[in-house]
């Protein structure tokens, strides 16, 4: 049996919060920019003979392309769609708190957890779970997890905190256990609730002699057997849940169910507590442990046990082989072990080896007693060289943060027990109490958290040297969170289940195989619930408020002492200062609160270790990571990661939690298991590299020098009587003092890579992918990735090699070429320029430094410098071919996002340009469009524009990315003739791509439409009639139309072909103010959705729509190659491979591509927005401006009329206005029409009928639309015709991705 | 280049105006004046000066770059000998290079700062209303300390129009709501005066232009954007306050300390830098005498220009005070343009 794939990512939430600078698209876009840039001319060095045709495709083509067949079905059929409803505005009455969590029950369901967390104040957890009970019963928030915490809670009060007030514990907990057998709150029992009524028997049983009052009616084991069996759960995993703490008690537990079963005449229950026990009386088979070779031996052992999977993949049946097991006795019975039987055989694959996991583990256990450790033994170096006196240059990080942390622990631990006083004074009112939070983690952790969770922020701070405020509480909160959760991950030893090698026996694509993904990935899913300890997600004021807190108490403790001379005096002096400092700045027109850095402390950040400050979260992983097995469980271990980058959205959260229960994203959570399990190893030679440059401090290709060495402008000598001069000098200041910003900021982030290197240089790790919310698949350690700048790209190469082969080399070479910025050539020439400059590569890769240097001209220096290496390596092997190559070998796509456009349009001419055609030689579209507004430029100077002056000339194909770096424009200039330019850009492309626009303004209509509109659950509720004010008019945000606006609820949502529903996260900002002890902070509330900021809903709809394209084509590409066993790495539009592999994945992309986008994919868009927005409806009103250029609406208008039905549902709202008082509606549809046929000329239909009933007409400003609702889905235009471009093309396209 | 951005030109401006910039009461009262005029819109004003004698104005230089008033304007030149019409924009510090490199001023002798307002020279300018205004009526006074742009050649007085909002900003004293970083800098560095009664510039639309009647506004007067408009005298103070190398320092503090106006000064330290709280010691030394020392329980805004100069001089000898004075969030002021 193979197990199955999936793994994920953690959110990179600590840094993303609500503020992140996630990528979000960038709605002017056209095209997505290709991940190197390359600025060599396109010119061909000789004429290429035409390159024997598709040189990589292997002879059996057709072959291997019938593979995919199985892909292409899958992608042709009908795809499932998640939909839920749309949330209703935050005024509104019913409120549809099912499926949108409401904030303050969120919180008083943390509060009940932290309560009874170690037993802190159970009584008060039990109040406030009462109060919730009676008022919000069967709300999804009252998780079944936080009964059966409670009721573990009440036994252990019985048994170990109030013993004296046991038999009042009991009886809570039986209560309890009663209303969740009875299924009054709609909570269903689960092994956990078992075992805890188990054990409170084996505690508490009439024959213990801890009695309870004989009132208490405590259900017996037979009374809980038939409970289980009625509810099919086996009795195996109950004896094993978590609940039971000791051996002991597992044993006694066995024995009385054994006792139960014997009772009730159950032989197969007998059985079944007899294996068990064998299971728990044998240590786990040491065999079973080594990674991959023994399924033999671990087929037998399965043969012993079956499980019978209910459909949705949980455990309904454990069957007993006839054979009686046989029992070493030798073994005692321990209950470690028995669950790890269970496990693996409930996992249905591999648990990952202890072994191999722990020294993961122990990376991720013991981060802070590292970190603390390390800083100690930094301290104490220091203390014994005698360089503790105050201010003498011993202005060590280390020490420092050592310092703050043993005064703020001590501090933390008064505070908090005051707090805890105070609190306990409050009157129960429903206010957050802090206490019982902080008192989740130990004094001595919050503080390290506090101090390495500001640090780490304020070292990615990047330019601006200011943290926002909210931002960092945020992050420290959160922190806090992630870390509790984590110790209640760790608390329970669980087995880890692990990755499959391959992709399962029947391919990812077929319905067998998806049915088998799916089954076995619940199946874990469950077991690794069952095994943690439920825990509730913080709200984001809740974690404010303890941010706030402890970052608090953290400025007043922390201090550094600084010296500086008195300019007047000339002495010497030292001042000790706060190394925080919270203080307000304006920022847009804004107030904002920030935390600001000492500035000795921000120069330290650049230049000492930093490793302290890094989290294993940010880090990659020593082992596989966890796959994914639902959306928040999978990538790190311990840490609770989820597979998407929320962008402050719940209602993001909701549709992908409900799309995984559906099992409609198997395929993405097996493709991000593809990516996060290619292993990676630091490039040794590369590294050392860096390190000399970096030790050196010198400013070297893109290492920022460790002084800026940029001279400051010179003060003009005018500077005091020309105004003008001076303001010039200040921009220019400015400027320098901005990059100076930068450089630190740049130095700061080259050091966490090194520093992260070094830590890994002689490890296979690995790197836990998530998605953002379009789909796009992202590392999850943010400083060293693969995505990540050319440095870090450098530095990294494949875990494994795969030896050349001749085809390999010529990659290699090809791969160099490109790096190097020779891209645009045939590959025949790209190769020859290889050859060409051999001496400069053998050069480049012998003496780095001392030589040439050669590979620092280079676009990609340190790429074209591991390149360099390796194939100076494989050519002096002596046998090149046979040589082990790890070098990643990219293949680019030209503008990606062209790509997909030209595909989705059947775009002839754009197909050409962006290389889906069969050519010589690549296009280069830059290149091109580059020529097009120089041509423009010449006719602007013509006109006399002096910045087409400034521009012409200038424009290399590189500039249409950024204008910055170049020198040769004065500062002062740069902002207007980026302006100029990208409007000029922006034109041109919009002229070569008509195909493109066309599907962008088809996109842009549909989603305005959609954004405009109501779901029909709310229509009633939109026109109820408003009462009255006093005056006797509707309130002004009362009105009909008002109203509409704020029902306007409705996001842009659509599933790609992989199953994802992609939610567009754009609303109105609305933000809550939050008293904290700092300040008050604003943050928004993810759970109230506000009404949908329509505007930036269609304008990012193209690109967001793209994107998810161009995603699902990467996730497929990585399942081929997995299926395929070749190794895969992308970075969005970039896909990596041994260079080996390349000519095996170059089929895969085309396959994959054609794959796409012979599934009609525009059609399906539409035919998903009919079904998901059946029946909603736009108002008339707010869509005034756009009728003209809805071809078809005169035609709904009109069609609507003639029918009886019409499709206004106009009978329906008319009842609503005679019910509100209002007119009846007398216009006649079609006179709306009239009057936009004439707008719209080239509309011939409505003209003749306008002919047939012009009698009627109306002019058209006393027409009133403000009543009036359109059906959404008769309103979406047809999609835009295709062209002649066939995708099956690309089959034989040599420079599509090249 | 920036295009003109006033959207509110004026039209006819009372016809005693010039009277009350260049005579009797006025702060800038003097004989045989060169006058530079920026912003003249068509030009209103423009023909009261000159129907001054010659002995009140010996030359006139128009600055318009908006082309329309431009050509309204150019034919002034032909009439009157004193007129020169330049089409460059009184905004731009350029311009007034372009003015001297043209010879127009090479007959405005360099006056002593301390003895008394330049005799001849004489700035008037009717400040465009939105944030280019508001951003050239508080650089004027940047100019005095370090005696730049016209102040090199003395103590030039200035007469503006503008929009009584700027105005109550630039004069709002201390303790009042309005007090902010241009009415600290003003009162430090010149004296202010009415030059016509408010109430004779009103109503708005008899006076100036564009007039606003025809976009029907229910608001009060008082309340539209820009209105009313007053007219006004500006001189630099002989001795100023604030010191040319400090000027920055100024700028930083005021800058950093109103975004917390209504806060005690004691709390709003921390604002400045980290640890410029040890300042307040310095500002409350019980050594000094009492006159020298700053109430650190004032708010900000309740400061007086006393206080000001007090706290700066203590930020200025400060030896941890940051290097670096400037804004680093520049990209909000597009283009640079801060002088």
């Amino acid at each position: 049996m193979i197990p199955l794939t999936k793994r994920s990512t953690r959110r990179l939430e600590t840094t993303l919060v609500s503020y992140s600078r996630q990528s979000l698209p960038r709605p002017a876009r056209l095209y997505s920019s290709p991940s190197k840039s390359a600025h060599a001319p396109a010119f061909a060095t000789s004429v290429p003979q035409p390159e024997a045709p598709l040189p990589y495709l292997p002879p059996n083509l057709e072959r291997e392309f019938s593979k995919t067949k199985e892909m292409a079905t899958f992608l042709h059929e009908r795809q499932s769609y998640t939909i839920l409803p749309t949330p209703a505005p935050a005024d509104s009455s019913d409120t549809n708190t099912m499926i949108f969590p409401d904030t303050a029950l969120q919180n008083m369901v943390s509060i009940i957890e932290a309560c009874v967390h170690n037993l802190y104040d159970v009584p008060r957890a039990k109040t406030v779970f009462e109060g919730l009970r009676r008022r919000h019963r069967c709300d999804p928030l009252l998780h079944g997890g936080l009964y059966n915490l409670l009721l573990d809670a009440y036994i252990e009060m019985a048994s170990v905190k109030e013993v004296e007030k046991r038999s009042h514990w009991v009886e809570d907990a039986c209560a309890l256990f009663e209303v969740m057998e009875n299924g009054k709150d709609k909570v269903t029992p689960t092994a956990n609730t078992y075992a805890i009524m188990l054990r409170a028997w084996v505690l508490f049983n009439p024959s213990s002699h801890r009695l309870v009052a004989s009132t208490v009616d405590m259900p017996t084991p037979i009374m809980l057997l038939r409970a289980m069996i009625d509810r099919q759960i086996p009795v195996a995993l109950v004896v094993a849940d978590r609940a039971i703490r000791t051996t002991k008690e597992a044993s006694e537990a066995i024995k009385m169910l054994s006792k139960a079963a014997v009772d009730m005449n159950l032989g197969k229950v007998v059985n079944e507590l007899g294996m068990a026990e064998a299971l728990g009386s044998r240590a786990p088979d040491p065999l079973d442990n080594v990674p991959e070779a023994t399924p033999v031996t671990r087929a037998k052992k399965q043969q012993q046990m079956q499980v019978t999977h209910a459909q949705d993949g949980s455990v309904t049946d454990f069957g007993v082989s006839e054979t009686a097991v046989e029992v070493e006795h030798e073994v005692p019975f321990n209950l470690a072990n028995l669950r790890k039987h269970l496990a693996q055989v409930i996992l249905a694959r591999r648990v990952l080896p202890e072994d191999v996991a722990a020294r993961q583990k122990l990376l991720e256990e013991s981060v802070y007693d590292v970190a603390v450790e390390r800083l100690k033994h930094q301290a104490e170096l220091f203390d014994e060289i005698g360089l503790t006196n105050k201010g003498l240059g011993n202005n060590d990080l280390r020490k420092w943060m050592w310092e703050w942390h043993q005064k703020l622990k001590v501090r933390l631990k008064a505070e908090i027990a005051t707090l805890a006083v105070e609190e306990s004074k409050l009157s129960d009112g429903r206010g957050i109490r802090l206490s019982p939070f902080l008192t989740l983690l130990k004094p001595e952790k919050l503080s390290l958290i506090t101090i390495l969770e500001l640090m780490h922020l304020q070292g990615g701070a990047g330019a601006s040297k200011v943290m926002k405020i909210a931002r960092a509480l945020l992050s420290v909160g959160r922190a806090v969170e992630i870390e509790y959760k984590a110790e209640m991950c760790k608390k329970n030893n669980i087995t880890m289940p692990s990755n499959p090698a391959r992709g399962g026996d029947h391919g990812y694509f077929s319905r067998l195989g998806y049915r088998d993904l799916h089954a076995r990935r619940v199946a874990a899913a469950k077991y690794m619930e069952d095994a943690e300890e439920w825990t509730s997600d913080w709200s984001q004021i809740i974690r404010v408020k303890v941010g706030a807190f402890l970052v608090d108490l953290l400025m007043d403790v922390g201090t550094v002492v600084r010296t500086a001379v008195d300019r007047r005096t000339g002495e010497t002096v030292s001042e000790e200062q706060p190394a925080f400092v919270h203080s307000y700045e304006y920022q847009r027109g804004h107030k904002l609160g920030v935390i600001k850095l000492n500035s000795i402390v921000a120069e330290r950040i650049a230049k000492d270790t930093v490793r302290e400050t890094l989290h294993p979260r940010h880090l990659p992983m020593l082992v596989k990571p966890k796959p994914w097995l639902g959306h928040d469980e999978g990538g790190y271990l311990y840490n609770k990661t989820s597979v998407m980058r929320y962008k402050e959205s719940t209602e993001q959260q909701i549709y992908l939690r409900q799309a995984s229960n559906l099992g409609n994203v198997e395929l993405v959570y097996a493709a991000l298991d593809v990516l996060s399990t290619t292993p990676w190893k630091i490039n040794r030679d590369v590294f050392e590299v860096v390190l000399k440059v970096w030790n050196s401090g010198e400013r070297f290709h893109k290492l920022p020098p460790a002084v800026y060495d940029q001279p400051e402008p010179q003060k003009p000598e005018d500077f005091d009587f020309d105004p003008k001069a001076k303001a010039i000098y200040i921009t220019r200041q400015r400027a320098w003092y901005n990059d100076k910003a930068n450089n630190h900021s740049d130095r700061c982030n080259v050091n966490y890579k090194v520093e992260i290197a070094r830590t890994f240089l002689g490890d296979t790790f690995y790197l836990p992918h998530n998605v953002d919310f379009r789909g796009r698949a992202y590392p999850i350690p943010p400083h060293l990735n693969h995505i990540g700048d050319d440095l870090s790209r450098g530095l990294l190469k494949f875990g494994e090699s795969k030896p050349l082969g001749e085809r390999g080399l010529r990659w290699l070479k090809i791969h160099l070429s490109n790096l190097y910025g020779f891209d645009k050539a045939s590959f025949n020439d790209r190769v020859a320029f290889v050859d060409q400059h051999l001496a400069d590569i053998y050069d480049s890769a012998e003496k780095p430094l001392e030589g040439r240097r050669w590979w620092t001209t280079a676009d990609d220096a340190w790429q074209c410098l591991a390149a360099c290496i390796e194939l100076r390596n494989a050519l002096e092997s002596g046998d090149p071919h046979a040589f082990e190559s790890s070098l990643p070998v990219h293949q680019d796509g030209t503008c990606n996002g062209l790509q997909h456009y030209a595909a989705l349009g059947g775009d002839d001419r754009g197909a050409r340009q962006v290389n889906l055609d069969v050519t010589d030689k690549p296009s280069d579209v830059y290149t091109y469009v580059a020529n097009m507004v120089e041509e423009q430029l010449v006719k602007d100077i013509e006109k006399g524009n002096p910045m087409a002056q400034l521009l012409s000339g200038k424009i290399a194909r590189k500039i249409e990315k950024q204008l910055k770096d170049r020198l040769d424009i004065p500062v002062e200039e740069c902002w207007l003739a980026a302006n100029y330019l990208a409007k000029l850009v922006l034109h041109c492309i919009g002229d070569l791509f008509s195909a493109a626009k066309d599907i962008q303004n088809w996109l842009n209509t549909c989603a305005r439409l959609i954004a405009k509109s109501i779901p029909p659950e709310r229509l009633s509720d939109t026109l109820r009639p408003t009462p009255p004010s006093q005056k006797g008019r509707p309130a002004p945000e009362q009105t009909l139309y008002a109203r509409m606006r704020k029902e306007q609820m409705t996001s842009v949502i659509w599933t790609t072909p992989l199953g994802l529903p992609i939610v567009q996260p754009y609303r109105q900002e609305k933000r809550k103010q939050i008293m904290t002890s700092l300040q008050s902070v604003f943050i928004s509330d993810p759970n109230s959705p506000a009404m949908v900021n329509s505007q930036k809903q269609a304008s990012a709809f193209p690109p967001n729509f793209v994107h998810s394209l161009d995603a699902t084509h990467m996730m497929l590409t990585a399942l081929e190659c997995r299926t395929r066993n070749i190794t895969f790495a992308s970075v969005h539009d970039s896909y990596w491979t041994h260079a080996a592999s390349v000519d095996d994945m170059s089929v895969i992309i085309r396959e994959t591509f054609i794959g796409l986008h012979s599934s009609n994919v525009l059609q399906r868009l539409h035919e998903e927005f009919c079904e998901r927005y059946k029946g909603y409806k736009v108002p008339l009103p707010s869509i005034r401006t756009m009728i003209p250029k809805l071809p078809r609406t005169a035609n709904i208008l009109q069609i609507s009329d003639d029918k009886e039905s019409r499709t206004l549902d106009e009978q329906a709202v008319e009842d609503l206005r005679l019910k509100a008082g209002g007119l009846p509606i007398e216009e006649e549809p079609e006179e709306v029409e009239e009057d936009q046929g004439e707008e719209e000329d080239e509309e011939e239909k409505p003209k003749k009928k306008k002919a047939k009933r012009g009698g009627k007409r109306v002019v058209s400003s006393e027409l009133n639309l403000d009543d009036k609702f359109v059906n959404l889905t008769d309103l979406l235009p047809p999609v835009p015709k295709k062209g002649i471009f066939d995708v099956d093309r690309v089959k034989n396209s040599l420079y599509f991705f090249s | 280049m920036i295009q003109s951005r006033s959207r509110l030109r004026m039209n006819g401006v009372h016809i005693s105006h010039p009277h009350s910039f260049l005579s009797g009461k006025s702060l800038g009262a003097g004989e045989n004046k060169v006058v530079i005029e920026a912003y003249p819109g068509p030009g209103a004003l423009s023909r009261a000066l000159l129907r001054l004698p010659k002995s009140k104005i010996r030359k006139l230089i128009i600055l318009e770059s908006w082309d329309r008033f431009y050509q309204y304007l150019k034919p002034l030149e032909a009439v009157d000998p004193r007129v020169t019409v330049l089409p460059i924009d009184g905004y731009t510090w350029d311009s007034y290079s372009v003015i001297e490199e043209k010879g127009l001023l090479d007959d405005v002798m360099k006056h002593d700062w301390n003895a008394g307002i330049h005799p001849e020279l004489h700035f008037i300018a009717q400040l465009p209303h939105g944030v280019y205004g508001e951003q050239f009526f508080s650089q004027l006074f940047r100019c005095m300390p370090t005696k730049s742009w016209l102040f090199k050649y003395g103590r030039v007085p200035m007469s503006l129009v503008l929009s009584q909002p700027m105005w109550d900003r630039g004069t709002a004293p201390y303790a009042t709501n309005a007090r902010c970083k241009v009415s600290v800098i003003a009162e430090a560095t010149s004296q202010l005066q009415n030059a016509v009664r408010p109430s004779e510039l009103q109503p708005y639309d008899d006076h100036f232009h564009p007039s606003t009647s025809r976009v029907v506004s229910k608001k009060a007067e008082s309340k539209r954007a820009g209105q009313p408009h007053v007219a006004v005298n500006v001189v630099p103070h002989q001795d100023q306050l604030i010191r040319s190398d400090q000027l920055d320092h100024w700028d930083y503090v005021l800058r950093r300390l109103f975004v917390l106006k209504s806060t005690p000064l004691k709390n709003a330290m921390n604002s400045l830098a980290p640890g410029a709280p040890t300042l307040l010691k310095v500002l409350t030394d019980p050594e000094l005498p009492p006159e020298e020392r700053v109430n650190i329980n004032d708010k900000i805004k309740n400061l007086t220009i006393k206080d000001w100069a007090l706290i700066v001089r203590a930020f200025y000898n400060w030896p941890f005070s940051p290097e670096d004075l400037t804004f680093s969030n520049a990209e909000d002021f597009g283009p640079g343009r801060e002088g």
